[in-house]
């Protein structure tokens, strides 16, 4: 395989699993998604009455000659999902413990994902965000288009400040259909900010799912001895004393990811917190599978 | 409270003090470079770490560096006591300076120990954390250097029982540096256990900057350690009897009574001994000293005899009996030399006036002044030029043994010396004018007050002529241009007073103004002391001492003596033919003590250290090594709560 995020076994696993969306998406093509409009596929919607104006061939004549009352039959319309991978590419996404870097992590899930999106006759687009510079793949349900994702994917390289927020703001003035905007991010940044850009979507009525990547040892902060520490967005450095800060770091880490939680939950996004050291396959193994419709709801 | 360390040279370990801090800051020097994504976190965490978790770090570091300190600390052997302080445990050599003079024997407060035993008991238990190094023992009564061979003899031998005696603390200072000089003991210290009674120190005494320069000038860094055992007296009483002499068939005794608490009157009950006879009497003491007259009969009895005054028993045993002794009734002699006149007639009036004593003057012109008996006389007047020559040497002696002089101006003039004195310039007062004696000592000296307050009245005193005198000496009375009217010379154990006027009507009215014989006769009464004091002694005086072929025993029943330290314990003793009374010297019922800062201008650029032992340790030190070691594992234990604490809360999260 060209590409070292890509891993086809994994793809072949993944693949009998579908990707559904959790809200009514607009497509441009019909598909296996909700639509908010009505439309002409076999899933009953609902009775209303007929009004002046309406296609006389959608009247239900055995209700009529039940009722003497003329009734439109509704039927749901089907459509395909357009889905939007917004890639954080900000210095602090290049960070690596142990295992793969944060960015690396991201490509595995951008990448493996939107070709089970494409593969299912959805459209995939990326959108990577830094702070100066901003790379923008419009959602297409062409194979080819999937080269041009991962050819992105792979040249991107973390670096700078993030541009998350700008970019969040950004895709839901832009974006006027319906999608899913798949976030993948360590969403080091202003939290009310990106509470935000999170409403900002949620308005739009977007499907929001955020993948909210640290690393292990972000969390852990488990240092022996005293350490420099320099910031992988600016280059500033601060030396510390693990021991002497652990505690409070742990406090202010572990308030975050809770503040994140909370943000992503107040906007029903669907939230997923993950370690780098995790198998990127379970992780999307869980994701399509906690996504799929439960038993008897559409 | 100070500590001492038998091991000084693990000292040097403290130097390891240092290493957690060094290895803290190696480490902090030898950090790792990180990239770090989560920055805003470990900023904020490091800026809310500043304070408590700094401070938490820091006692982290502390206890390790106490940890490692009180380890050394306790391999050290360290010593828990002021009085051996920093270097005293690397020693050879003490010597020991007791005090066993009387005022030792005073009970500790709250025990019923002496100061003296105390002293001891603490000195025992200090050598005994030495490791028994070798003690040589200077007493204050022998001042003779002696080995003891065990700190644990100390209290056994003859040379630290109780005494009558004083101490010289100078001088046994100077004796334990001539012995250093003389033996040299290798690494010594000096050690005084003394109650710093200030008459035994002796302040005002020239010897002081001696005794630094030698203390400096030893070839080793010599340490003087002052063990002070200036517990405060309370409820003690202290009787002497100043003067004993028999007049007829009766016995005169001038005692005085001291007590150490001055609160409202108190009855005390006296116990009378003569010759074997006991008699009781009661005395009320009102104030702190008290002196009375007490006339005692003797019956038909002739001879000498001796005795002794005792009250009951309190808080010093030692100073609560006198003893006396008495010879033959005699009359007193006044040599007068003197160029003759009306001055001569009022000297002989003075000293002999009619119907007072049995007192005899014998008038000499100054080329017979060989003629003096100078062993009986009681008083020498001297109105002539000042002697020169055998006479003066003689006049010398007479005074340096105990005798009374009383030197008056010669008409003429003369340009001879006496005693570092010479009269010098003959002035006339002013026309209608006198010269007044306007001040002199009311509590001091011939012109003193009464028993009874009664003041001389030497206002009365006037004089038209005078004669200035030439010399070191303490003058006593002052005419109102305050050049001097009567000094006095010590010489000795005796006393000379140079007045500077005649009892001549050409010079001033000395004779009739009531102050020639009061002063006369004080005179006489110092001078016939001496003859009084042929049975009297001060205890450890040469006096008290026998000489060849006399042997000592003890008459009085008050108590026994060891042959060995009978010499320094008061008594009424046989020795060979004398019959001789030996009391503490008058200095022992001072209670006065040496503040800390006159002891630090006396001993100031030596090493020395003071320790006030109140009476309430057993030791002066006492090895404190376990604590050290618990000291310890208490750093340690915190150390490592503090270093764990953070790590499960880790787990937990």
């Amino acid at each position: 395989m060209k590409y070292d995020f890509l891993d086809p076994k994994a793809l072949t696993r993944l693949g009998s699993i579908p990707l559904e969306a959790r809200e009514a998406m607009t497509g441009n093509v019909a598909g296996r998604h909700r639509s908010p409009h009505r439309g002409s596929s076999v899933e009953f919607a609902e009775y209303r009455k007929y009004v002046q104006g309406d296609d006389t061939r959608r009247l239900d004549w055995k209700a009529y000659a039940r009722s003497d009352r003329y009734y439109i039959k509704e039927f749901e319309a089907d459509t395909n999902l357009r889905a939007y991978f917004v890639l954080d590419a900000s210095g602090s996404m290049g960070f690596s413990a142990a295992n793969d870097s944060r960015i690396q992590f991201a490509r595995k899930l951008a990448a493996t994902l939107s070709y089970l999106i494409v593969d299912q006759g959805d459209a995939a687009g990326l959108y990577v965000c830094q702070e100066k510079n901003h790379i923008e793949i419009p959602p297409s349900r062409r194979a080819a288009h999937l080269n041009h994702i991962f050819e992105v994917l792979s040249n991107t390289e973390p670096v700078g400040e993030t541009g998350l927020i700008d970019a969040l703001h950004a895709i839901a003035e832009k974006t006027s259909q319906r999608a899913l905007v798949i976030i993948l991010s360590d969403l080091f940044c202003d939290t009310n900010a990106l509470a935000d850009a999170l409403q900002h979507l949620r308005y739009r009525k977007h499907d929001i799912a955020v993948f909210h990547m640290l690393d292990k040892q972000e969390i852990e902060f488990n240092f022996e001895r005293p350490h420099r520490f320099v910031d992988m967005e600016d280059n500033t450095s601060v030396v510390a004393e693990p021991a002497l800060i652990a505690e409070d770091y742990h406090k202010a880490i572990h308030d975050f990811m809770q503040t994140v939680q909370t943000k992503c939950n107040d906007v029903h996004a669907d939230y997923h917190l993950i370690t780098t050291d995790q198998d990127y396959e379970k992780i999307i193994h869980n994701f399509l599978i906690t996504r799929l419709p439960k038993k008897g709801k559409k | 409270m100070i500590v001492s360390f038998l091991q000084q040279s693990f000292l040097w370990g403290l130097l390891a003090v240092s290493i957690p801090v060094i290895v803290h800051l190696l480490n902090r020097r030898r950090h790792r470079t990180v990239q770090w994504a989560a920055m805003d976190f470990l900023l904020k965490a490091t800026r809310e770490s500043r304070g408590r978790k700094k401070l938490k770090y820091i006692i982290i570091l502390t206890s390790r560096a106490l940890a490692i300190a009180a380890l050394i600390f306790a391999i050290s052997r360290p010593l828990l006591g002021g009085f051996l302080g920093w270097g005293g445990a690397e020693i050879d050599t003490v010597i020991l300076i007791l005090d066993r003079s009387a005022s030792m024997e005073q009970l500790v407060e709250g025990g019923d120990k002496s100061k003296r035993l105390g002293a001891i008991a603490s000195v025992q238990k200090s050598l005994e954390s030495l490791n028994s190094r070798r003690l040589i023992l200077i007493d204050s009564a022998s001042a003779i250097p002696q080995n003891v061979p065990s700190p644990d003899a100390l209290d056994e031998l003859s040379s630290t029982s109780p005494t009558d005696t004083r101490a010289s603390i100078p001088s046994l200072i100077s004796t334990a540096i001539d012995f250093i000089s003389e033996n040299s003991p290798g690494r010594t210290e000096i050690w005084v256990a003394s109650d710093l009674q200030k008459s035994d120190w002796a302040p005002d005494q020239g010897s002081w900057d001696a005794i630094r320069t030698g203390l400096n000038d030893l070839p080793q860094k010599t340490t003087l350690r002052v063990l002070s055992m200036a517990s405060p007296i309370e409820d003690n009483i202290a009787i002497s009897i100043l003067s004993s002499a028999r007049s007829n068939d009766e016995l005169v005794l001038n005692l005085k009574l001291t007590r150490s608490d001055a609160e409202g009157p108190l009855s005390i009950p006296i116990t009378f001994s003569v010759n074997g006879t006991r008699t009781a009497d009661q005395v009320t003491l009102i104030g702190q000293t008290y002196q009375f007259q007490k006339r005692l009969p003797l019956g038909n009895k002739e001879g000498s005899g001796y005795g002794f005054a005792s009250i009951p028993a309190d808080t010093n045993p030692r100073d609560n009996v006198s003893f006396f002794a008495y010879g033959d009734d005699a009359p007193t002699k006044t040599f007068l030399v003197s160029e003759g006149g009306e001055s001569a007639t009022w000297l002989t009036l003075a000293s002999v006036p009619t119907g007072f004593g049995r007192g005899q003057c014998i008038e000499l012109m100054p080329n017979k002044a060989h003629e003096i008996d100078w062993q009986g006389a009681a008083l020498v007047i001297w109105q002539a030029p000042l002697p020169t020559g055998p006479v003066a040497q003689q006049f010398s002696r007479y005074i340096e043994e105990g005798g009374a002089a009383m030197m008056l101006p010669l008409r003429g003039e003369s340009d001879t010396t006496f005693l570092g004195m010479q009269w010098g310039e003959q002035s006339i007062s002013p026309q209608g004018q006198y010269f007044i004696v306007e001040e002199w000592n009311q509590n001091d000296g011939p012109l003193r007050n009464g028993m009874e307050g009664t003041t001389i009245p030497l206002p009365k005193l006037k004089a038209i002529r005078r004669k200035s005198i030439v010399g070191e000496a303490t003058t006593l009375a002052s005419w109102d241009d305050d050049t001097p009217f009567l000094v006095r010379r010590i010489i000795g154990d005796g006393t000379a007073i140079f007045i500077t006027t005649l009892p001549d009507y050409s010079w001033s009215n000395l004779g009739d103004a009531d102050v020639l014989l009061p002063t006369t006769q004080r005179m006489i009464k110092l001078g016939d002391s001496r003859f009084g004091s042929a049975f009297a002694a001060i205890t450890g005086s040469p006096k008290s001492k026998i000489s060849s072929g006399e042997i000592r025993s003890r008459l009085d029943t008050h108590a026994r003596s060891v042959s060995s330290n009978a010499p320094y314990e008061a008594g009424v003793w046989k020795l060979g033919e004398r019959l001789l009374a030996t009391n503490r010297p008058a200095s022992e019922d001072e209670w006065l003590v040496l503040e800390p800062n006159k002891m630090e201008s006396l001993l100031e650029g030596t090493h020395y250290k003071l320790f006030e032992d109140t009476g309430n340790t057993d030791s002066l030190a006492r090895e404190i090594w376990q604590a050290l070691l618990i000291a310890m594992l208490i750093f340690l234990a915190v150390e490592a709560a503090l270093c764990l604490q953070p790590k499960i809360k880790n787990k937990k999260s």
